[in-house]
């Protein structure tokens, strides 16, 4: 809310600026949940950028057998096994699976891949749905209508089940599953942004700038898009916890990453499968709980977010 | 009082919708890669057979002759006979077993999930800012953040593995052999009096319902949590303790049940998230519902059962917003304006 008023009589000064002058960004970092949710997001975007640049692909995705130990457990829990004596106490910290691959290195690679299929997703949901939203709010009548109408029946099904559904024609594969769940996000980001466009839309200054001859598109990117980045904000941020816990719930189902590919859901569904009966814990244990930490950084940093844009909920009463 | 006028309304809504939702899974069979005869023929059958096969499920047809059969159909819940997982059986059959399963789980669970939920959100909103308060919001948000997939089995490693009380999977011991009447199986044991494969059963259920309800009572918390805290900030809240009544009671007689309204349509979306999220869990757990039934039903290729099983799926979830949204015009008449 505080941010719109900014916006309107900040006018043409600069990005950096109105941040500062933001009471938004100075409440988001005063809480402290959120600043927790930003640093992790951080920590998972360098292991992310620096498992991508020094994990060697080859040893995370081919087995290893012969070369490390097989199914160990982690190494610094193990005090007297063969694994220690021969590889040092923190040579698996993570153990290794039943391919003999060193799970650390996987967990740190599924980091990758998690942050950049989710990107991608989150990226091309919002895209879609901001653009589909603010056409239907700005054209109204037919537009809206169709657009609106379309997205109510995506909502009908529950996202994972309409994601299975579209596996169904797609096909698998982690780029198909992607392609599933933008567009099951879409309606979401939709809704979202017509309900903030058309809030936009009601203010006189909009009449005003039509009134001043600017076409359509000046006016839904100069006045209209900006009005609505908060919402959009929150709701991207909220949806990038999702979509992680999705992408992988896909590939745990056998629908997403290919054998071999060190995704989180991949380990995970392998780990549970085929390594929780017979009590090798970590295969599964590890990759688990890098994905909930990483969702749980974006789940605290969105809900600061929306504290932060909902002043109401602050103020105690006795 | 729910009015007839709102409720014919919302109705005539849904029409629109469910004719999109049909017209989409009408089309997962004709976009799905794959022919359908050749599937249900074999991969060795002659090409004259596939052929037969295809005139007798009407595949030569013209596409909206297709179309108007399949919306006939699927308004009597038919679906015609599964390709391949239980070849040749009526799609409806198989579901009219399955689909209670689901159910039973989901309700146990979502069951869990409100008995812990509402008071620990209630708590938190009353002594708001308090440390008990901080732990369980950043419990809830936990809650929310680690998938049923591990959660799952964090519970199967715990309780199954390492203490033994409860079973890893499935839904009854393999020594009792239960004739279903209803399918859900809590019932069914009862009616016929065996108790110990009751209590065999409901063992079975536990880990489950308990996974799905740490879901759901995280869910349904933050929200009664925040609820509150609005509703506490009422004027009629501050004239009710104004008249001197005590803050408990204005809290409980008056904040908790206009409170309650957000956390009802909470608990009626949470319910259908949870039946999209049977998938894992029955997954997980090794249970037979129509969450495992799709999964195997879209590697096989079985189009008619997944049809059937996604139509399910959709008609009840919107079934359960429609619920959702009646409830909440009668605890709040405004709410038609």
């Amino acid at each position: 809310m505080s941010t719109e008023t900014q916006t309107e009589d900040v006018g043409q000064r600069g990005i950096v600026e109105r941040l500062r002058a933001s009471p938004f960004l100075s409440e988001l970092l005063s809480n402290r949940l959120a600043v927790a949710g930003l640093t992790i997001i951080f920590a998972m975007v360098a292991i992310a950028l620096y498992s991508r640049l020094f994990v060697d692909l080859g040893s995370v995705t081919q087995s290893q057998i012969g070369t490390n130990p097989n199914l160990a457990p982690p190494s610094w829990l193990s005090k007297k096994t063969a694994i220690t004596g021969e590889y040092g106490t923190f040579a698996y910290p993570f153990g290794t699976d039943i391919q003999s691959r060193d799970i650390f290195s996987r967990v740190l690679y599924g980091t990758w891949l998690a942050m950049k299929y989710g990107t991608i997703t989150v990226g091309a949901s919002t895209l879609l749905g901001v653009g589909l939203g603010i056409l239907a709010a700005y054209y109204g009548d037919i537009t809206d209508n169709v657009i609106m109408r379309t997205m109510d029946v995506l909502l009908a099904f529950p996202s994972l089940l309409l994601a299975l559904a579209l596996v169904a024609i797609f096909g698998t594969g982690l780029w198909k599953v992607v392609i599933a769940l933008t567009l099951v996000y879409t309606p979401r980001f939709a809704r979202v942004v017509r309900g903030a466009a058309l809030k936009v839309l009601e203010d006189e200054y909009i009449e005003a700038t039509e009134a001043l001859g600017a076409k359509d598109p000046r006016v839904i990117v100069r006045h209209i898009l900006p009005n609505c980045l908060a919402p959009i904000t929150v709701q991207s941020t909220l949806n990038f916890g999702l979509a992680i816990i999705d992408l992988a719930a896909l590939s745990f189902l056998g629908f997403g990453a290919e054998a071999g590919t060190p995704s989180w859901g991949l380990m995970l569904s392998n780990g549970v499968k085929n390594g929780l009966l017979t009590g090798d814990w970590w295969w599964s244990f590890f990759p688990g709980l890098f994905l909930a930490i990483t969702v749980l950084g974006f789940n605290l940093l969105g809900d600061g977010m929306r504290d932060a844009l909902d002043p109401r909920m602050r103020e105690t009463v006795d | 009082m729910i009015s007839k006028r709102f409720v014919i309304k919302r109705l005539l809504l849904l029409v629109p919708v469910l004719f999109g939702v049909a017209t989409f899974v009408f089309a997962i069979l004709h976009l799905a890669p794959g022919d359908p005869a050749r599937v249900i023929a074999g991969q060795r059958a002659s090409e004259e057979f596939v052929r037969q096969v295809r005139t007798e499920l009407g595949l030569n047809d013209p596409i909206w002759v297709q179309y108007g059969r399949f919306l006939l159909e699927a308004v009597q819940l038919e679906f015609g006979n599964s390709y391949q997982i239980q070849k040749g059986t009526p799609v409806k059959q198989i579901l009219r077993y399955k689909l209670p399963v689901t159910l039973e789980m989901a309700l146990y669970g979502q069951f869990l999930g409100i008995l812990f939920g509402i008071p620990v959100g209630l708590l938190g909103a009353i002594k708001q800012d308090a440390i008990s308060d901080h732990v369980t919001r950043i419990g809830a948000l936990a809650g929310i953040s680690v998938p049923i997939y591990w959660s799952g089995p964090l519970l199967i490693l715990l309780f199954a593995q390492v203490l033994g009380w409860f079973p890893a999977s499935g839904r009854i011991a393999s020594t009792f052999d239960i004739n279903p009447i209803t399918g859900v199986i809590t019932f069914d044991t009862l009616v016929r009096g065996n108790f110990a494969a009751f209590e065999s059963a409901a063992m079975h259920l536990f880990l489950p319902a308990a996974v799905i309800g740490i879901y759901s009572m995280a869910l349904i918390s933050r929200m009664m949590r925040s609820s509150m805290l609005e509703v506490i900030r009422q004027d009629y809240m501050r004239t009710a303790r104004a008249k001197g009544q005590g803050s408990k009671i204005t809290i409980l007689k008056h904040g908790f049940r206009n409170a309650l309204i957000p956390v009802v349509t909470v608990i009626g979306i949470q319910f259908g998230t949870l039946l999209g999220g049977a998938v894992l869990t029955e997954t997980v757990f090794g249970i037979a519902g129509i969450g495992t039934l799709l999964v195997s039903a879209i590697q096989v290729g079985d189009y008619p059962v997944v049809q059937g099983t996604v139509l399910m799926f959709a008609g009840l979830f919107t079934l359960v917003n429609l619920l959702v949204d009646v409830t909440y015009s009668y605890l709040d008449p405004r709410i038609e304006q």
